[in-house]
């Protein structure tokens, strides 16, 4: 812990860590310093004057370094004028009054003079009611002011900053927060002010607009009502609405959140979900969201969601009662006992994969994970270690990258290793293709598709990369899929867990595997005994079926093929999808904003989320719905509840012995305070009060002996002449059920395009914009060329979840279409 | 063209003055190699420079507007940019420059007819007790105009008309 000083704030003694801000150790200490331009995440500007403050400091005499003393006590010399309490650092023996009557005249004029031009629309500024200019006019301003009101300048309300989160050019005060967040935290700079004095004003010309998948986070931390989300812009007032603690379901980093609810007559009457914002975590998301966390939620509404269980009568899909569907789902796999598969998602919670299993166990089928990507098992015995926190890596410390655009596919990991990266963590970001984390990367490592497996043996080899890994103090993997389906990230996998075992980076905090997953519970399912498997259409072929939270008909035609052959079909899901049309009994599931549950990210941390809107429609919770069929199935599970469901769990799979459903929602005092009354200081982003999580020990930090099965090369894909390596990456908004249906990402989602090299394209003549025809493996397609000059030659790299069935490499045959034009 | 195409040499030796790490101070000097030919910059040329310099455009959109020496609009021969900031203000600057836009027919930051004179309003040009006052900046350089009064700016267009400042 860094030195302590002792100073007094108010006439109150107080010790903070040396070298903190005057404003962050009175808040430390309970006292509120008014602020606006200093927010505890942001390296202190001084820019806005509302910290004003008296600060003394003990004189010393220069002869003997002594402190001079003055009626028995240390003399104390004060500025001549006020100062700024997020500007000056705390000493030894500093007097500090925030509330002197010299301090709140300072304070008064600044919020005096903020108002000469601030248009005080608080009665339809969304910011109103958890406003810090509202606030802390009603604290420290004048009630009249001497300005005249007449004369105050009138600005544009409505300015897009892009199409997610708009500007009022009046309400801003230039506190030069969102520009700053965008610069220093999130690493885009696609803010900055134009012009000076009373013309500056906020500008963004990226392309598109606000170019940064962060920028709901500006929104949270602007001080006034002058940035606002498309999504929340005059949707609600702050006072009506609810909160409940959730956790993101988009991905596996496992963001803490809170969701703000309302009844609306909008929605019917009926309570609904009006903003995701984030819920402080600082071992995982700290106060921050990204835009898909934030902005994709509303997949669980809309007319798609399923309301009751359907069965299949003359051909066609009909309502039916709960015991009626199950009954029948329970007959035909009772029937076809043998063949019963449970295909299941990680979009499920731990509760329902657990529950799934069970039935598949006892019942004698096979359980198997929608999922191109293999490792889970791994991640489990050299995962990282419990006690790992991003935000502690830095000098020392390495990080590698590998097969992952983790902007892309995990935009909060993004952001935390880049600011290891800033605390001068080695970075090694080792990728076919360039991707925004190679600007911060200590080393770049540039391989080609399907050479991951000697990427990673090239680390026994020495060099300047493999000696900063090995020599590390701690050193953490991230492992994906770009490029590559079960079998490449199988082997990957063993790769990296080996690498990491034979330079001692394992059980231990901030050491370890992680496993950049397609899906929010990836990890969880793994952990409950859920495997992906090679060749899934083989899989399926023939069986009885029971289809969880996963759309394979949707997602790929071979797949959909497949289904057609088999004896039985049951699709379990939150919404219609192409799979639940050729089901033969549909089951409607509860979104997760409407029950309990946990999920487990891929550091794996096992998070609680909370109900916080009703069920839609008869829908029930996954694991219930399971326990159900189970019965008529003549399988005894618990369906009450999450909690029971989770305690028989927790009794069963080993790793979690030692968790109770109760000590996932501990919490304990997290630094910096936020969410509190004052939203001035740390912005809306939530204060935890529903649980922190609990990091589960992997095998190798448990003691146990770690065994990593041999790597074996697989035999490379060779394209012939007029054919290339099509390989699959991941895109952060795409087509997926889970973010489709949020209107106003349409255009970040964009249209389908393959990236080739401008040599490879040049080949097949054809021209960047040009369409063109894919066909492999029994898919056919068509999309717009990009060029990607980062890429190797003889490679079509192919978006998942975009339209195109593509979940490993494959070789493609591809051709060119006649005239330029826009994808089908 | 690009910017770096066009003036290769010239964005070459200006690079050269800074250390790598900190080539994004070169902002500066080829944000003038930028303005030289149309008396501003356009949108292309400060794409050009962000990628020279490894920033974002945003950025250098943002000093562009900051300083009243770089332009991202075309405007008339000269520009005359007046100070409103508040000393200036204090001493009848507003009124001034209504009065000056009112006898040119023009609203600020419009262009006069013939495309001499286009007029500004700026923040302080350092010059506040010598108000009202303003700058010119055309084809002969910068030069303060100051204690300025309608009649004086406007023999001063006159002059300007004729080619002499
Ligand atoms: S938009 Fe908000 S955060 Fe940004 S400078 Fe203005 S007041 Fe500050
Ligand atoms: S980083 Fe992942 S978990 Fe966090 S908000 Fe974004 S999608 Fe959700
Ligand atoms: S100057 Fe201290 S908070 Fe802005
Ligand atoms: S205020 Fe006009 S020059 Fe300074």
């Amino acid at each position: 812990m860094s030195k302590q000083v002792t100073l007094t704030i108010n006439g109150k003694q107080v010790t903070a860590p040396e070298g903190l801000t005057v404003a962050d150790a009175a808040k430390l200490a309970g006292v509120d310093i008014p602020v606006f331009c200093h927010h505890p995440k942001l390296e202190p500007v001084g820019m806005c004057r509302m910290c004003l403050v008296e600060i003394g400091r003990p004189v010393f005499d220069r002869a003997t370094g002594q402190p001079v003393m003055e009626n028995g006590q240390p003399k104390i010399q004060f500025m001549p004028k006020l100062e700024t309490a997020c500007t000056n650092r705390v000493s030894e023996g500093m007097v500090v009054l925030t509330q002197s009557e010299k301090a709140n005249d300072g304070q008064r004029g600044t919020v005096e003079f903020l108002l000469t031009s601030h248009p005080l629309d608080c009665p339809i500024c969304d910011k109103g009611g958890e406003c810090p200019l509202q606030n802390l006019t009603m604290e420290h301003g004048s009630g009249k002011s001497r300005f005249n009101y007449d004369e105050k300048q009138h600005l544009e309300k409505m300015v897009p900053l892009g199409e997610l989160i708009y500007l009022d050019r009046e309400r801003c005060i230039q506190c030069a927060r969102c520009i700053r967040f965008q610069d220093e935290v999130a690493g885009e700079a696609v803010l900055g002010f134009d012009e000076r004095g009373r013309h500056t004003q906020i500008i963004s010309i990226s392309e598109p607009g606000f170019d940064s998948v962060f920028s709901g986070n500006t929104t949270d931390i602007c001080p006034v009502g002058a940035l606002t989300t498309v999504d929340f812009r005059f949707g609600a007032r702050p006072w009506e609405l609810k909160a409940e603690a959730s956790i993101c379901s988009q991905c596996p980093v496992g963001c803490n959140t809170t969701l703000n609810t309302r009844r609306e007559a909008k929605a019917g009457g009926e309570i609904v979900v009006k903003r995701v914002m984030p819920r402080q975590n600082e071992e995982v998301n700290e106060i921050w969201l990204c835009d898909k966390g934030r902005f994709a939620y509303h997949y669980t509404e809309g007319k798609e969601r399923l309301t009751k269980p359907m069965v299949r009568k003359d051909e066609k899909l009909a309502r039916a009662s709960w015991d009626n569907a199950t009954k029948t789902a329970a007959e035909n796999f009772v029937a076809n006992k043998k063949d019963f598969v449970v295909l299941a998602s990680g979009r499920l919670s731990n509760e329902d994969l657990f529950n799934l299993k069970s039935l598949a166990d006892t019942a004698g089928g096979e359980a198997i994970l929608y999922s191109d990507m293999d490792g889970g098992e791994l991640t489990q015995l050299v995962g990282v270690g419990a006690g790992t926190n991003l935000g502690t890596m830095g000098k020392g410390d390495a990080i590698l990258v590998i097969a992952s655009d983790l902007y892309e596919e995990a935009p909060i990991w993004w952001l935390r290793v880049k600011q290891a990266a800033d605390r001068g963590a080695t970075v090694i970001v080792a990728n076919p293709r360039a991707t925004k984390l190679d600007r911060f990367a200590t080393y770049t490592i540039r391989y080609s598709y399907g050479d991951e497996l000697k990427t990673i043996n090239d680390f026994e080899k020495k060099s300047k990369i493999s000696d900063a890994f090995t020599k590390a103090k701690n050193a953490v993997i991230f492992y994906g899929n770009e490029g590559l389906g079960v079998t490449g990230t199988s082997v990957l996998s063993s790769a990296c867990a080996n690498l990491l075992k034979e330079t001692g980076h394992t059980g231990s905090a901030n050491n370890g595997l992680i496993g950049v997953w397609q899906r929010a519970n990836d990890q969880g399912a793994f952990e409950i005994g859920f495997r992906p498997v090679a060749d899934l259409e083989k899989a399926l072929k023939n069986k009885a079926v029971y289809i969880v939270g996963a759309d394979p008909v949707g997602d790929d035609p071979n797949l959909a093929k497949a289904l057609k052959n088999v004896k039985f079909v049951a699709v379990q899901d939150i919404r219609e999808t192409a799979t639940t049309e050729i089901a033969d009994v549909v089951f409607p599931a509860q979104a997760f904003t409407e029950r309990d549950g946990t999920l487990i990210s891929g550091e794996r941390r096992v998070q609680r989320f909370y109900a916080a809107v009703p069920a839609v429609g008869d829908s029930k919770p996954d694991y219930a719905i399971t326990a159900m069929l189970a019965k008529q199935m003549g399988v005894i599970l618990q369906g009450t509840s999450a909690s029971v469901v989770f305690d028989i769990l927790a009794n069963s799979v080993e790793a979690l012995n030692e968790l109770t459903y109760d000590a996932l929602a501990q919490v304990k005092e997290q630094w910096p305070l936020v969410g509190r009354n004052d939203v001035y200081y740390g912005g809306t982003t939530y204060d935890n009060t529903k649980g922190l999580g609990v990091q589960l020990i992997p095998l190798a930090q448990a003691g146990g002996a770690v065994k990593i099965s041999k790597v074996r090369k697989e035999a490379a894909l060779r394209p012939k002449d007029k054919e290339l390596l099509a390989v699959p990456s991941n895109k952060l908004y795409d087509l997926g059920v889970t973010v489709q249906t949020a209107e106003f990402l349409e255009q970040r989602i964009g249209e389908t395009s393959v990236a080739m090299h401008p040599t490879t394209a040049k080949k097949f003549e054809a021209a960047e914009g040009q369409v063109v025809k894919l066909s492999f493996d029994g898919v056919q397609a068509e999309a717009v060329v990009k060029f990607d000059e980062t890429i190797g030659t003889g490679v079509v790299r192919i978006p998942r979840s975009m339209g195109i069935a593509i979940r490993e490499p494959v070789v493609a045959k591809v051709q060119v279409k006649a005239a330029a034009g826009k994808a089908k | 063209m690009s910017l770096e195409k066009k003036y290769a040499k010239e964005v070459k030796q200006i690079l050269a003055k800074y250390p790598p790490e900190h080539k994004r101070s070169a902002v500066m000097p080829l944000l003038y190699l930028a303005q030289r030919e149309e008396g501003y910059v356009n949108k292309e040329s400060m794409k050009d420079i962000a990628k020279i310099l490894d920033i974002t455009e945003t950025e250098v959109a943002s000093i562009v507007g900051f300083y009243s020496l770089y332009h991202d609009e075309k405007a008339g021969k000269y520009r005359m940019q007046v100070c409103t900031d508040l000393p200036c203000a204090l001493r009848g600057a507003d009124e001034f420059l209504d009065k000056l836009c009112g006898n040119l027919g023009i609203k600020v930051g419009e262009t006069t007819e013939d495309g001499l004179v286009t007029v500004e309003a700026v923040m302080c040009l350092a010059a506040c007790d010598r108000a009202p006052m303003f700058q010119t900046q055309g084809p002969d350089g910068i030069k303060y105009h100051e204690y300025m009064t309608l009649d004086r700016t406007m023999e001063l267009i006159e002059a300007l008309k004729g080619g002499k400042e």
